[in-house]
């Protein structure tokens, strides 16, 4: 299985421990994941698009241009690449005056991109490619039940008519996988419910309101952890933890870890080769927990 | 007999005084009559300020009786002002009225044009066009046919219920088919009614006895409609009756097998939320009160065993055995009145429905308020319900894909507030909220209750609720309260979710079945918004209740009424009068292609088998007269009374246009919906050129590619067709149609540019005026047609007609 | 009628005279806008904002202002600058209305006519950037913390220099500029594009 791989900017800075995980996980599951060359931001959702929708349309046309001629699927790690990109292409699609534009941009660079590129998250890979099946087989430490928060974000399940990948009100693939590896999801009642995104940036304590909640009710719901899909809904709810603990005066302790990062410690593999000494809120307990 | 020498009058309306009249204002009516007057066989030209009026018809008698005409042609305002008029005038001085033929020179003539010069011109032309039809009319007969005076009513709905009970106390025989096991429909499911709070079973249980009861009322149960041939009037329909394992004729609906039958399901009368056995009756006051057996549960039919109901039977009335059954009837007139479903609120998802059982549709709500509420989930009394409205309504594109609802349901409003008021009543201390987007309360006695329900206590919310969430044995609610811009979010013990209301399933087949028409919302088109509004495209079938479109119980009553009355109107007298206007097949030339069977919009084309060959035949009762099937037949064997082949080449012969307007062009247009918009824009005094010649046709589709190179022989630069937008010559056959005739076009170097089409609703005259200007501009710009080409259109046209001739 | 005729409508009334009709005209011929006058004004966006509290005019309303051209109230509220995409409001819209995509076209209409923005922070961010992932290809994190907030922000610069602080400590801030090759084609490519957009 082999597929064109963007990683995105934070794989290789803020979120790393995804990007190392995935690629661990990867391995042990036969997936081949091939960086696409020179690659660019995807466009970067809204804080491009904002400022100049034509520079973000044509950041993802460049990605897009650059995987077709490597004549292979385009696999994301990160929701907000995921959803960048499946965006550009739909519009690329419909609007054929902009793709007029854009092909122009594109052929002045010596590019060239005619719309035969399908965008997909990784989970997708894992459902649909590998199996739940396969991924079962894999498991070598038992989880043990161990509870884990499905936290789902926006930009993967958000809008249908754009990214068309789970239910984008009651979303299941991320479950599955925990259960596949032997977790426990405990009936999280905010797995769709948006952290705040880029709000961490410029308007934090709008951004920590909204992630108080997500990380509260985990805690509510006695989880030992929380797990994800997004590098951006990583930083409000690990990196800034803290703060937010400081600022509403409430202690909170919830590790929160990419999901590749548990499929990894279900596959036997070591926290180093998971990178989960980079997850910020601490995860040492929750690893000797499961090897308990 | 030898064909008539026509002796044609011409009659021409100032339609006023002087030089004030309508038309006289811009037509020099005098020039109209000398013209007239010069053109062979017209023996007399008149002018008369209003032709309509009785010393103008005494005109034309006058010129009937004394100068023998045999041939009428009136110059005035539209035929659908006074046609009719004009028919029994002259049939009433022993003229055939098909012998008359009417120039409309006022809303497609004087009222379009200022130029006096060119309008005169203009209705120069139409006269003389009118008068080259006039010559090739024929005579017609219309003739009767006698009808059967039964009367089918598919669906038992209080709708079909209502018709049936109407047309058989007026002495109808009424055949009442029913797919399920019992008449009553979704009315029988129904608590308390709005507004008046009526009990629903107090209302139509008597009804549902009645019909029982009557004589003349014969109800088909777990039956369902699977043919309908013949005609209107008389109608072959072939029912399919599902075996009921119980013979209803020993049946006493004792209850003992129910009491004794080891299998439970899911009742479908309590939407779920309850249970019935494999032998049941759907309800206490079922119509048969027979019991059934659900195949597909029954231990019998899935495993062989079991049979204690046989047993314990005291009547001897439960038959394994029993099979289906076929029955054969004939009727006159068939009522479609197949209702409604509610929308399944699954497919919204974020109202959580289906992930909790709190979460109730406003029908299954009905149930629990007849039952006793309760929770669901916990059997305890609720204290506080949240009634979200417009649940997968009106809505025209989500961002997901799922089942919607485009139209409002109509009912929702009413029926949540009725909800609410019967929880408060049960339940002390209630706290219903109604989470809404606007309340329609738009029927009698509807505002009055929503306002005496407001100082009841019932809380209402104006904003669509967000989402519901299941949580710890509550439901979370999140709306925004939009008259103050802020969030609401609050915890309820149930939710009941007022969800669309879609055509019962099924419908569409029903449609098809019987030859009519479903909208693109699914329900049952009717023949004209507003003045047909029970009547289908087919004469002689009918439809009410919410197979038309959701709708409340007294609108539905209403309708049922009027369908009773329609069908009494039709098949009351005992014969039908046939149209005249109809196609015929020459059975000489028919070489059984079966391409007329194909394309007729009417199923009037029926196939004979004989032994030599077969061949097609038209049923003058089913026969619409539309004449798409005209240009179709590959042999020419078809042809269309009253806009036969002759009769419209002879009218688009007579489009000479002498006069210098350019470019010319000829535009076909559909005669009812089409030409209504026409005279629209006349009576508005909107404006196009007088470049623009109609003719009036009854189906663009009658055109074919020999009138198209007639009227370019006849001097036109294009050619335009206008279709109406309902009629049964739909805008993709429209399309499909002109595109053939384009590259016939092509084929003899006429550019294809030359030829445009559009469908138009009546209403929308500024678009046939704007279609005419933009069609003009674009002709101009490619120039007229040259006469190299005129003429060689001129020999294909030649080498046609010989061809035909053979 | 002469002026003595009409009589004067109070200014705090909305009136036809302070509708902008062009500016209705111009956010419908945006990507985003097309069918911005389909909206009932039902409210199920307003009730799905996980973030309307923050906004001085829910995203309904900011639909109800473009309706009556209401152009600086829209173009200076928090609303368009707080959305954060999450399109939860687009998911349920019952007239598929994208309303991310809107308020990202309303961010883009301010910026290019400079509006002052109600959030200052929040222009700046998206110039920012824009202009480091022109600059590199990808962005660069310590630079985006560094000049998104004015100098004049302590508290804001505080916050950002605190994340980076503990992003650098778990080495996941890399302070060397990212590096694309073939910078010649992609960089010629942004700026066509921005000769394109004048920006």
């Amino acid at each position: 299985m082999k597929y064109a791989y963007f990683p995105g900017c934070s794989i290789h800075t803020t979120a790393q421990e995804y990007g190392i995980s995935s690629k661990a996980v990867s391995k042990v599951l036969g997936i081949e994941l091939i960086e696409i060359p020179e690659w660019n931001c995807c466009g970067a959702m809204d804080a491009v698009y904002a400022y100049n929708p034509l520079l973000s349309i044509s950041l993802s046309a460049r990605n897009l241009a650059l995987a077709e001629s490597m004549k292979m699927d385009v696999v994301t790690l990160c929701s907000a690449c995921f959803f960048t990109l499946s965006r550009a292409n739909k519009l690329l699609h419909e609007d054929s005056e902009l793709k007029g534009k854009v092909d122009k941009l594109l052929n002045d660079s010596g590019l060239q991109y005619t719309g035969g590129v399908k965008v997909r998250h990784y989970l997708d890979v894992l459902l649909n490619d590998v199996g739940l099946e396969n991924i079962s087989k894999n498991v070598k430490v038992k989880l043990d039940g161990l509870k884990v928060a499905p936290y789902y974000g926006c930009m993967l399940i958000r809008p249908p008519n754009i990214v068309n990948f789970d239910d984008p009100e009651h979303p299941h693939s991320m479950d599955k996988i925990i259960e596949a590896i032997g977790g426990k999801n405990v009936d999280y009642i905010y797995k769709t419910q948006c952290c705040g995104a880029s709000l961490g940036l410029t308007e934090q304590e709008v951004m920590m309101e909204m992630t108080k909640d997500l990380l509260l009710e985990a805690k509510k719901a006695n989880a030992d952890c929380i797990a994800l899909p997004c590098p951006l809904c990583h930083l409000n709810m690990d990196a800034k933890q803290k703060t937010i603990e400081s600022a509403f005066d409430i202690k909170i302790g919830m590790p929160v870890v990419f999901f590749t990062q548990l499929m990894g410690v279900a596959f036997g593999l070591s926290p180093k080769e998971l990178a989960l000494n980079k997850n910020c809120v601490p995860t040492k307990k929750l690893f000797s927990q499961i090897h308990a | 007999m030898a064909k008539q020498e026509p002796k044609i009058g011409v009659y021409i309306c100032r339609c006023g005084c002087d030089i004030e009249g309508n038309i006289s204002a811009t037509v020099d009516v005098e020039k109209v009559k000398e013209a007239a007057a010069s053109i062979n066989g017209v023996k007399v030209a008149e002018v008369y300020e209003y032709v309509c009026s009785n010393p103008g018809q005494q005109m034309i008698r006058d010129g009937i009786k004394e100068q023998g005409l045999n041939r009428i042609v009136v110059a005035a305002c539209s035929p659908r002002m006074h046609l009719e008029t004009f028919k029994r005038n002259v049939n009433q001085e022993g003229l055939n009225p098909y012998l008359l033929e009417i120039a409309n020179i006022r809303e497609q003539c004087s009222w379009i044009h200022d130029d006096k010069k060119l309008a005169t011109f203009k209705a120069v032309d139409l006269v003389g066009r009118a008068v080259e039809r006039a010559r090739n009319l024929k005579p017609l007969e219309e003739k009767k046919v006698k009808v059967n005076r039964d009367a089918l009513v598919i669906g038992g709905g209080i709708a079909g219920i209502n018709a049936s009970v109407e047309l058989a106390d007026k002495g109808y025989q009424v055949y009442l088919v029913e797919k399920g096991p019992s008449i009553g429909g979704h009315m029988a499911q129904l608590g308390k009614t709005f507004p008046t709070l009526d009990c629903s079973s107090c209302v139509i249980t008597p009804k549902m006895v009645y019909v029982a009861q009557h004589p003349l009322i014969k109800i088909f149960s777990l039956s369902e409609v699977t043919k309908v041939d013949g005609s209107p009037g008389n109608f072959k329909i072939t029912i399919k009756k599902r075996p009921r394992y119980v013979d209803a004729s020993k049946c006493t609906a004792c209850g003992e097998c129910s009491k004794k039958c080891p299998v439970t399901a899911k009742s479908e009368f309590e939407v779920g939320l309850g249970s019935r056995k494999a032998i049941y009756q759907p309800f206490r006051q079922a119509v048969p009160s027979a019991y059934s057996i659900d195949k597909v549960n029954c231990l019998y039919f899935t495993k062989g065993v079991c049979k204690v109901c046989q047993k314990f039977c005291k009547a001897n009335a439960v038959d394994f055995m029993q099979q289906e059954e076929t029955v054969e009837l004939n009727v006159g007139a068939i009522v479609v009145s197949t209702g409604y479903e509610v929308l399944d609120p699954q497919g919204v998802k974020q109202y959580s429905y289906g992930l909790n059982p709190d979460i109730v549709t406003h029908l299954q709500f009905e149930r629990l308020l007849v039952q006793g509420l309760r929770r669901p989930s916990t059997g305890e009394q609720p204290k506080k319900i949240a009634f979200i409205l417009c649940v997968g309504s009106r809505m025209n594109e989500t961002a997901v894909e799922n089942d919607y609802c485009e139209y409002c349901c109509n009912i929702g409003c009413m029926n949540a507030i009725k909800e609410a008021y019967v929880f408060q009543k049960e339940v002390p201390d209630a706290e219903p909220w109604v989470f809404y987007t606007d309340i329609r309360a738009h029927g009698k006695g509807y505002e009055e209750f929503y306002a005496r329900l407001r100082n009841h206590g019932v809380r209402f919310i104006r904003g669509r609720a967000a989402e519901v969430m299941p949580y710890n044995g509550h439901l979370r609610v999140r709306a925004a309260d939009t008259l103050l811009g802020m969030p609401i979010e609050e915890d309820f013990d149930m939710v009941v979710l007022s969800s669309g209301l879609v055509p019962s399933p099924g419908t569409d087949n029903v449609a098809r079945m019987i030859g009519i028409h479903t909208g693109s919302d699914g329900f049952i088109l009717e023949r004209h918004h507003k003045l047909r509004p029970v009547d289908t495209q087919r004469e002689g079938v009918y439809a009410c209740g919410c197979a038309l479109g959701p709708k409340d119980i007294r609108e539905t009553i209403t309708e049922s009424m009027a369908v009773a009355s329609q069908v009494a109107t039709f098949l009351g007298k005992g014969e039908v009068p046939v149209s005249a206007e109809v196609a015929m097949v020459d059975e000489k030339k028919c070489n059984g292609c079966e391409e007329c069977l194909k394309i007729c919009p009417a199923r009037a084309v029926e196939k004979i088998p004989s032994t030599f060959r077969t061949r097609m035949e038209i049923n003058p009762m089913s026969c619409i007269g539309c004449g798409i099937c005209v240009p179709i037949c590959p042999t020419g064997a078809i042809d269309l009374n009253h806009s036969s082949e002759e009769q419209l080449m002879a009218q688009v012969r007579g489009v000479e246009m002498k006069e210098d307007v350019s470019p010319k062009i000829v535009a076909f247009i559909e005669k009812n919906t089409a030409y209504a918009s026409a005279d629209l824009a006349g009576q508005t005094r909107a404006h196009y050129g007088p470049n623009i010649r109609i003719i009036s046709v009854p189906s663009t589709g009658r055109v074919g590619f020999k009138h198209l190179l007639q009227a370019f022989v006849a001097g036109a630069d294009g050619v335009v067709f206008v279709e109406g937008e309902d009629s049964s010559f739909t805008g993709e056959k429209l399309r499909e149609h002109v595109t053939r005739l384009k590259k016939d076009l092509q084929a003899v170097g006429v550019e294809s540019l030359r030829l445009v089409s559009t469908t138009i609703t009546i209403p929308q005259y500024p678009k046939l005026v704007d279609t005419f200007e933009v069609f003009t501009n674009r002709v101009s710009k490619i120039g007229p047609l040259s006469p190299k080409v005129r003429s060689e259109v001129g020999e294909k046209l030649k080498k046609l007609e010989a061809g035909e001739s053979k | 009628m002469n002026q003595q005729q009409i009589l004067p409508r109070p200014k705090h009334a909305i009136t036809s005279e302070m509708m902008d009709k062009s500016f209705l005209a111009d956010v419908i011929k945006m990507r985003g806008g097309q069918n911005v006058l389909d909206c009932i004004q039902c409210g199920v966006c307003a009730g799905s904002c996980h973030a309307s509290w923050a906004m001085d005019f829910t995203p309904m309303q900011i639909v109800r202002m473009l309706h009556l051209g209401m152009k600086e109230k829209v173009l200076s509220s928090s609303t368009i600058w707080i959305c954060a995409s999450c399109y939860t409001c687009a998911t349920r819209c019952p007239r598929g209305i994208d309303i991310p995509l809107l308020m990202s076209a309303l961010k883009n209409m301010a910026i290019k006519e400079k509006f002052p923005a109600k959030i200052p922070v929040k222009p700046r961010f998206h110039k920012t950037f824009a202009d480091i992932v022109q600059k590199y290809g990808r962005i660069h994190e310590p630079e985006l913390f560094l000049k998104i907030t004015n100098k004049t922000d302590f508290k804001g610069m505080m916050q950002n220099a605190k994340l980076g602080w503990t992003l650098l400590r778990k080495g996941k801030l890399k302070m060397k500029a990212p590096k694309v090759n073939k910078k010649d084609q992609w960089s010629t490519l942004f700026k066509n594009i921005a000769k394109e957009e004048g920006v």
